[in-house]
C-alpha cells in the first residue's frame, strides 16, 4: 500500500493561475521523495495539498489507501516543517515540541518521554527552556523538526527547510534530517529548488516544471538519463545542441559530426552532454572537437570553460585543474556513451 | 553614563516630557489637594479628611463606583471580545474587506454625544424600533426603551463606540502573525478555538491589554452616554462628580469623586491587564 498518493491532481487558483495539472504520484512507505523544480513550478502547492492546506481543484489524495482529499490538516497523519520554521515565538523549545502531542491528548508520561528523546536526538537538551528567538537558525530548524516528529506522523512534509541556512550548516542539517528519517522510518516529502540537496538526500526525485511532472526517478537516473531538455538543464550543468540525423550512429551538430551510441531519437529536440564528460588529451578519433575558449571561470576543483560554436548557446566544459593550465584553444573528446537525446524545449 | 550626558538627556527630554508632567501632574495634584481641603474656591483652606469621609459614607457614591466599574469592565471586555473574531476574519484581504473594515471603524469618527442622540432617535417612543415592533404586531403601543434600568442602552453605546477602537489595535496585531505559524498550529492538530487561545491571543496580548486599558479608562469616566441614554436611578462617577459640583458647589467632594475615578481607572486597568496575561499563561499550560 502506498503511503501517499495523488491521482490526477490539479490546482487552479482564484485568479485563474494553474499551479498544478494532472499530477499522479505514488510514494511508498519510508521513502524519501524530493519535489524539485524552479520557483513557481507548483512544488509547494503540491506539498500543501498533501498537508491539507489547499484542496485540489480536481483529482484526489489518498493516504494509506484512504481518501483524504477533503480532510483538514489537523485530521491527517502528516506533519510539516516550514521554510521559516514557523516556531511559536511565545513558547519555549520544550513547549513547542509538546504542542502537537498536547493537542492530540497524548498522556503526560508519553509526552515527556517523546520530548526528552527528541531533545536528545536533535541535541537541544540544554536549550529546552529557551525561546526560539534565542536559538540559531540551525537550532530553530532542529526544533521545528523535533516538533513535527513529536506527533509520530507517518509522513513528514518539508517545505524548503534549509533555504534560510548558510551553506555549511545546510549540509549538516541535511545529514541530520536524512539520519532521523532513516531512524524513525517516516515517509518524507521534501520540497527544494536546490538540485544538490535533492540528489544527495532522496530515494526518488520528482522534477516539476510549469505545474507538470517532467521526470520521476532515482537521483542517478534523473542526472545521468534526463528525459527532457528541462531536466538536463535544471539538474547539474548540461550542454544542449540541436542536431540532424545522418545515420543510425552519426549526427550533425554545431560541434561537427558526432558518433552516438544508439540510433537518434527522431522526436528529440536536442543532443545533450555534461561538461564533466569531456575527455582531454585525445586528439584523434571520433568525436574529437577543437574549439576556441571564449570564457573561463576558476571553480576550485575545476575550471569552467566556455566555447562558442556558431548558432548555438555557449557549451561548457569542466577542465580538471586551475585556469592557468588552459590555453586559447581546447581539444576534447565526447564519448558516445555519454551523449543522450532529450525531448522538449528550453526555457 | 556620566552626569553631563545624563543632564543632556534630561535637557533634551524636557520640552516634551516636561509639558506632559506639568499638565497631567498639576491637574492630578490640584484634584488630590482639593479632596483634602486645599485649593478651595470659597472658605478657608486646611487639611481635612471630612470630604473623603462624607463621600465614602454616601450610598450614592458606592452605587456610582460599582456602576462605573461595571460599565467600564463590560465595555472593555465586550469590545475586545467582539473585535477579535472580526480582526481574525479581516486578517487576510478579500474582495470588499477594505470597505467592511472602513465601515466598521466609522463609529470612531462620531462624537459620543452625537451617537447618544442618534441612539435615542432609534429607541425613543417614536423611534424606528418601536414603530417596527408595532408594525409587525409585537406590541400595540410604544414601549419605553430609553434610559433602561439595566443600562443596556449605555452598554450598547459603549460597545458601538469602542469596538472599532479595539478592532483598530487588534487588526494590526493579528495581521502580524505569519500564515506559517497558524498553519503550523493547524498542522499539529489545533482547531479554530485552540489556535485562538494558544497562538493568536498570546501573540496579540499587548494589543489586547492596550485595548482593554484604554477602553476601560474611557468607559469608567463616561458622562455623555450616561446623561443621555443611561438609567436615571443610578449615576456614573463622572455624572456624580458634576452633580456634586453643580448642586451645592461641593468642589472638595467632587474632587474626592474625581480622585476615586482616577484610582478606579488605574486599578481596573491593572486588574484587566494582569488578568488577561495570567489567563493566557494558564491557557498555554493546557
Amino acid at each position: 500500500m502506498t503511503a501517499l498518493r495523488s491521482i490526477d491532481v490539479s490546482k487552479v487558483f482564484e485568479d485563474g493561475f494553474t499551479a498544478l495539472a494532472d499530477i499522479t504520484l505514488s510514494i511508498e512507505p519510508g521513502e524519501f521523495v524530493t519535489l524539485l523544480g524552479p520557483s513557481g513550478c507548483g512544488k509547494t502547492t503540491l506539498l500543501k495539498i498533501f498537508a491539507g492546506f489547499y484542496e485540489p481543484t480536481t483529482g484526489r489524495i489518498e493516504q494509506d489507501g484512504k481518501d483524504v482529499t477533503n480532510a483538514p490538516p489537523e485530521k491527517r497523519d502528516t506533519a510539516m516543517c516550514f521554510q521559516s520554521y514557523a516556531l511559536f515565538p511565545h513558547l519555549s523549545v520544550a513547549e513547542n515540541i509538546e504542542f502537537g502531542p498536547k493537542q492530540n491528548k497524548v498522556n503526560r508520561d508519553e509526552r515527556l518521554t517523546r520530548l526528552n528523546d527528541l531533545l536528545r536526538q536533535v541535541d537541544l537538551e540544554q536549550h529546552r527552556h529557551k525561546l526560539p528567538n534565542k536559538l540559531s537558525g540551525g537550532q530553530q530548524q532542529r526544533v521545528a523538526l523535533a516538533r513535527a516528529l513529536a506527533m509520530r506522523p507517518s509522513v513528514v512534509l518539508f517545505d524548503e527547510p534549509l533555504s534560510n541556512l548558510d551553506a555549511k550548516l545546510r549540509e549538516s542539517v541535511r545529514r541530520e534530517i536524512r539520519g532521523l528519517q532513516r531512524e524513525f522510518g517516516f515517509t518524507a516529502i521534501y520540497v527544494t529548488h536546490d538540485q544538490s540537496e535533492a540528489l544527495a538526500m532522496s530515494d526518488r526525485v520528482v522534477v516539476l516544471n510549469g505545474g507538470r511532472i517532467e521526470q520521476i526517478g532515482a537521483p542517478e537516473e534523473v542526472y545521468q538519463r534526463p528525459d527532457t531538455a528541462f531536466v538536463a538543464d535544471f539538474i547539474g550543468s548540461a550542454n544542449l545542441l540541436p542536431f540532424q540525423r545522418v545515420d543510425d550512429h552519426v549526427v550533425e551538430t554545431a560541434l561537427g559530426r558526432l558518433t552516438v551510441s544508439g540510433p537518434p531519437d527522431d522526436a528529440a529536440g536536442f543532443l545533450c552532454w555534461r561538461p564533466e564528460h569531456a575527455q582531454y588529451g585525445v586528439t584523434e578519433g571520433d568525436n574529437v572537437v577543437n574549439a576556441a575558449v571564449s570564457e573561463l571561470a576558476y571553480q576550485g576543483s575545476y575550471t569552467d570553460l566556455h566555447i562558442s560554436p556558431p548558432g548555438v548557446p555557449d557549451q561548457r566544459l569542466h577542465w580538471p585543474g586551475p585556469a592557468s593550465g588552459v590555453s586559447d584553444q581546447v581539444t576534447f573528446r565526447l564519448p558516445p556513451e555519454h551523449i543522450r537525446f532529450v525531448r522538449g524545449k528550453l526555457g | 553614563m556620566n552626569w553631563r550626558r545624563t543632564l543632556l538627556i534630561i535637557a533634551l527630554l524636557t520640552p516634551g516630557l516636561g509639558v506632559i508632567v506639568i499638565m497631567i501632574g498639576s491637574v492630578f495634584y490640584v484634584a488630590v489637594m482639593q479632596s483634602f481641603g486645599f485649593y478651595n474656591l470659597v472658605g478657608e483652606e486646611s487639611f481635612s479628611l471630612e470630604h473623603w469621609q462624607k463621600v465614602l459614607d454616601s450610598k450614592q457614591f458606592s452605587r456610582a463606583l460599582r456602576y462605573s466599574a461595571y460599565i467600564a469592565t463590560v465595555a472593555a471586555i465586550g469590545s475586545v471580545t467582539l473585535a477579535y473574531p472580526i480582526a481574525i476574519w479581516l486578517r487576510r484581504p478579500f474582495r470588499g474587506s477594505l470597505v467592511i473594515s472602513a465601515l466598521l471603524k466609522a463609529p470612531l469618527f462620531v462624537p459620543g454625544l452625537v451617537a447618544s442622540f442618534l441612539f435615542l432617535n432609534v429607541i425613543a417612543f417614536h423611534g424606528i424600533v418601536n414603530q417596527f415592533m408595532m408594525w409587525i404586531g409585537v406590541t400595540d403601543a410604544p414601549i419605553r426603551l430609553q434610559n433602561d434600568r439595566g443600562a443596556w442602552g449605555v452598554v450598547f453605546l459603549q460597545l458601538w463606540k469602542n469596538m472599532p477602537f479595539a478592532l483598530l489595535l487588534l487588526t494590526g496585531a493579528v495581521q502580524s502573525i505569519s500564515d506559517e505559524v497558524l498553519d503550523a498550529a493547524r498542522d499539529l492538530g489545533a482547531g479554530s478555538f485552540a489556535r485562538f487561545r494558544k497562538i493568536i491571543a498570546p501573540l496579540t496580548v499587548q494589543a489586547m491589554q492596550a485595548a482593554l486599558i484604554i477602553i476601560f479608562i474611557g468607559a469608567a469616566g463616561d458622562f455623555a452616554f450616561q446623561v443621555t441614554a443611561g438609567p436615571t436611578n443610578v449615576q456614573s462617577m463622572a455624572q456624580y462628580m458634576v452633580f456634586l459640583k453643580d448642586s451645592f458647589g461641593r468642589w472638595n467632594q467632587a474632587a474626592v469623586v474625581g480622585v476615586s475615578l482616577m484610582v478606579l481607572a488605574l486599578c481596573g486597568s491593572l486588574v484587566l491587564a494582569v488578568l488577561s496575561r495570567a489567563l493566557l499563561r494558564s491557557g498555554n499550560r493546557w
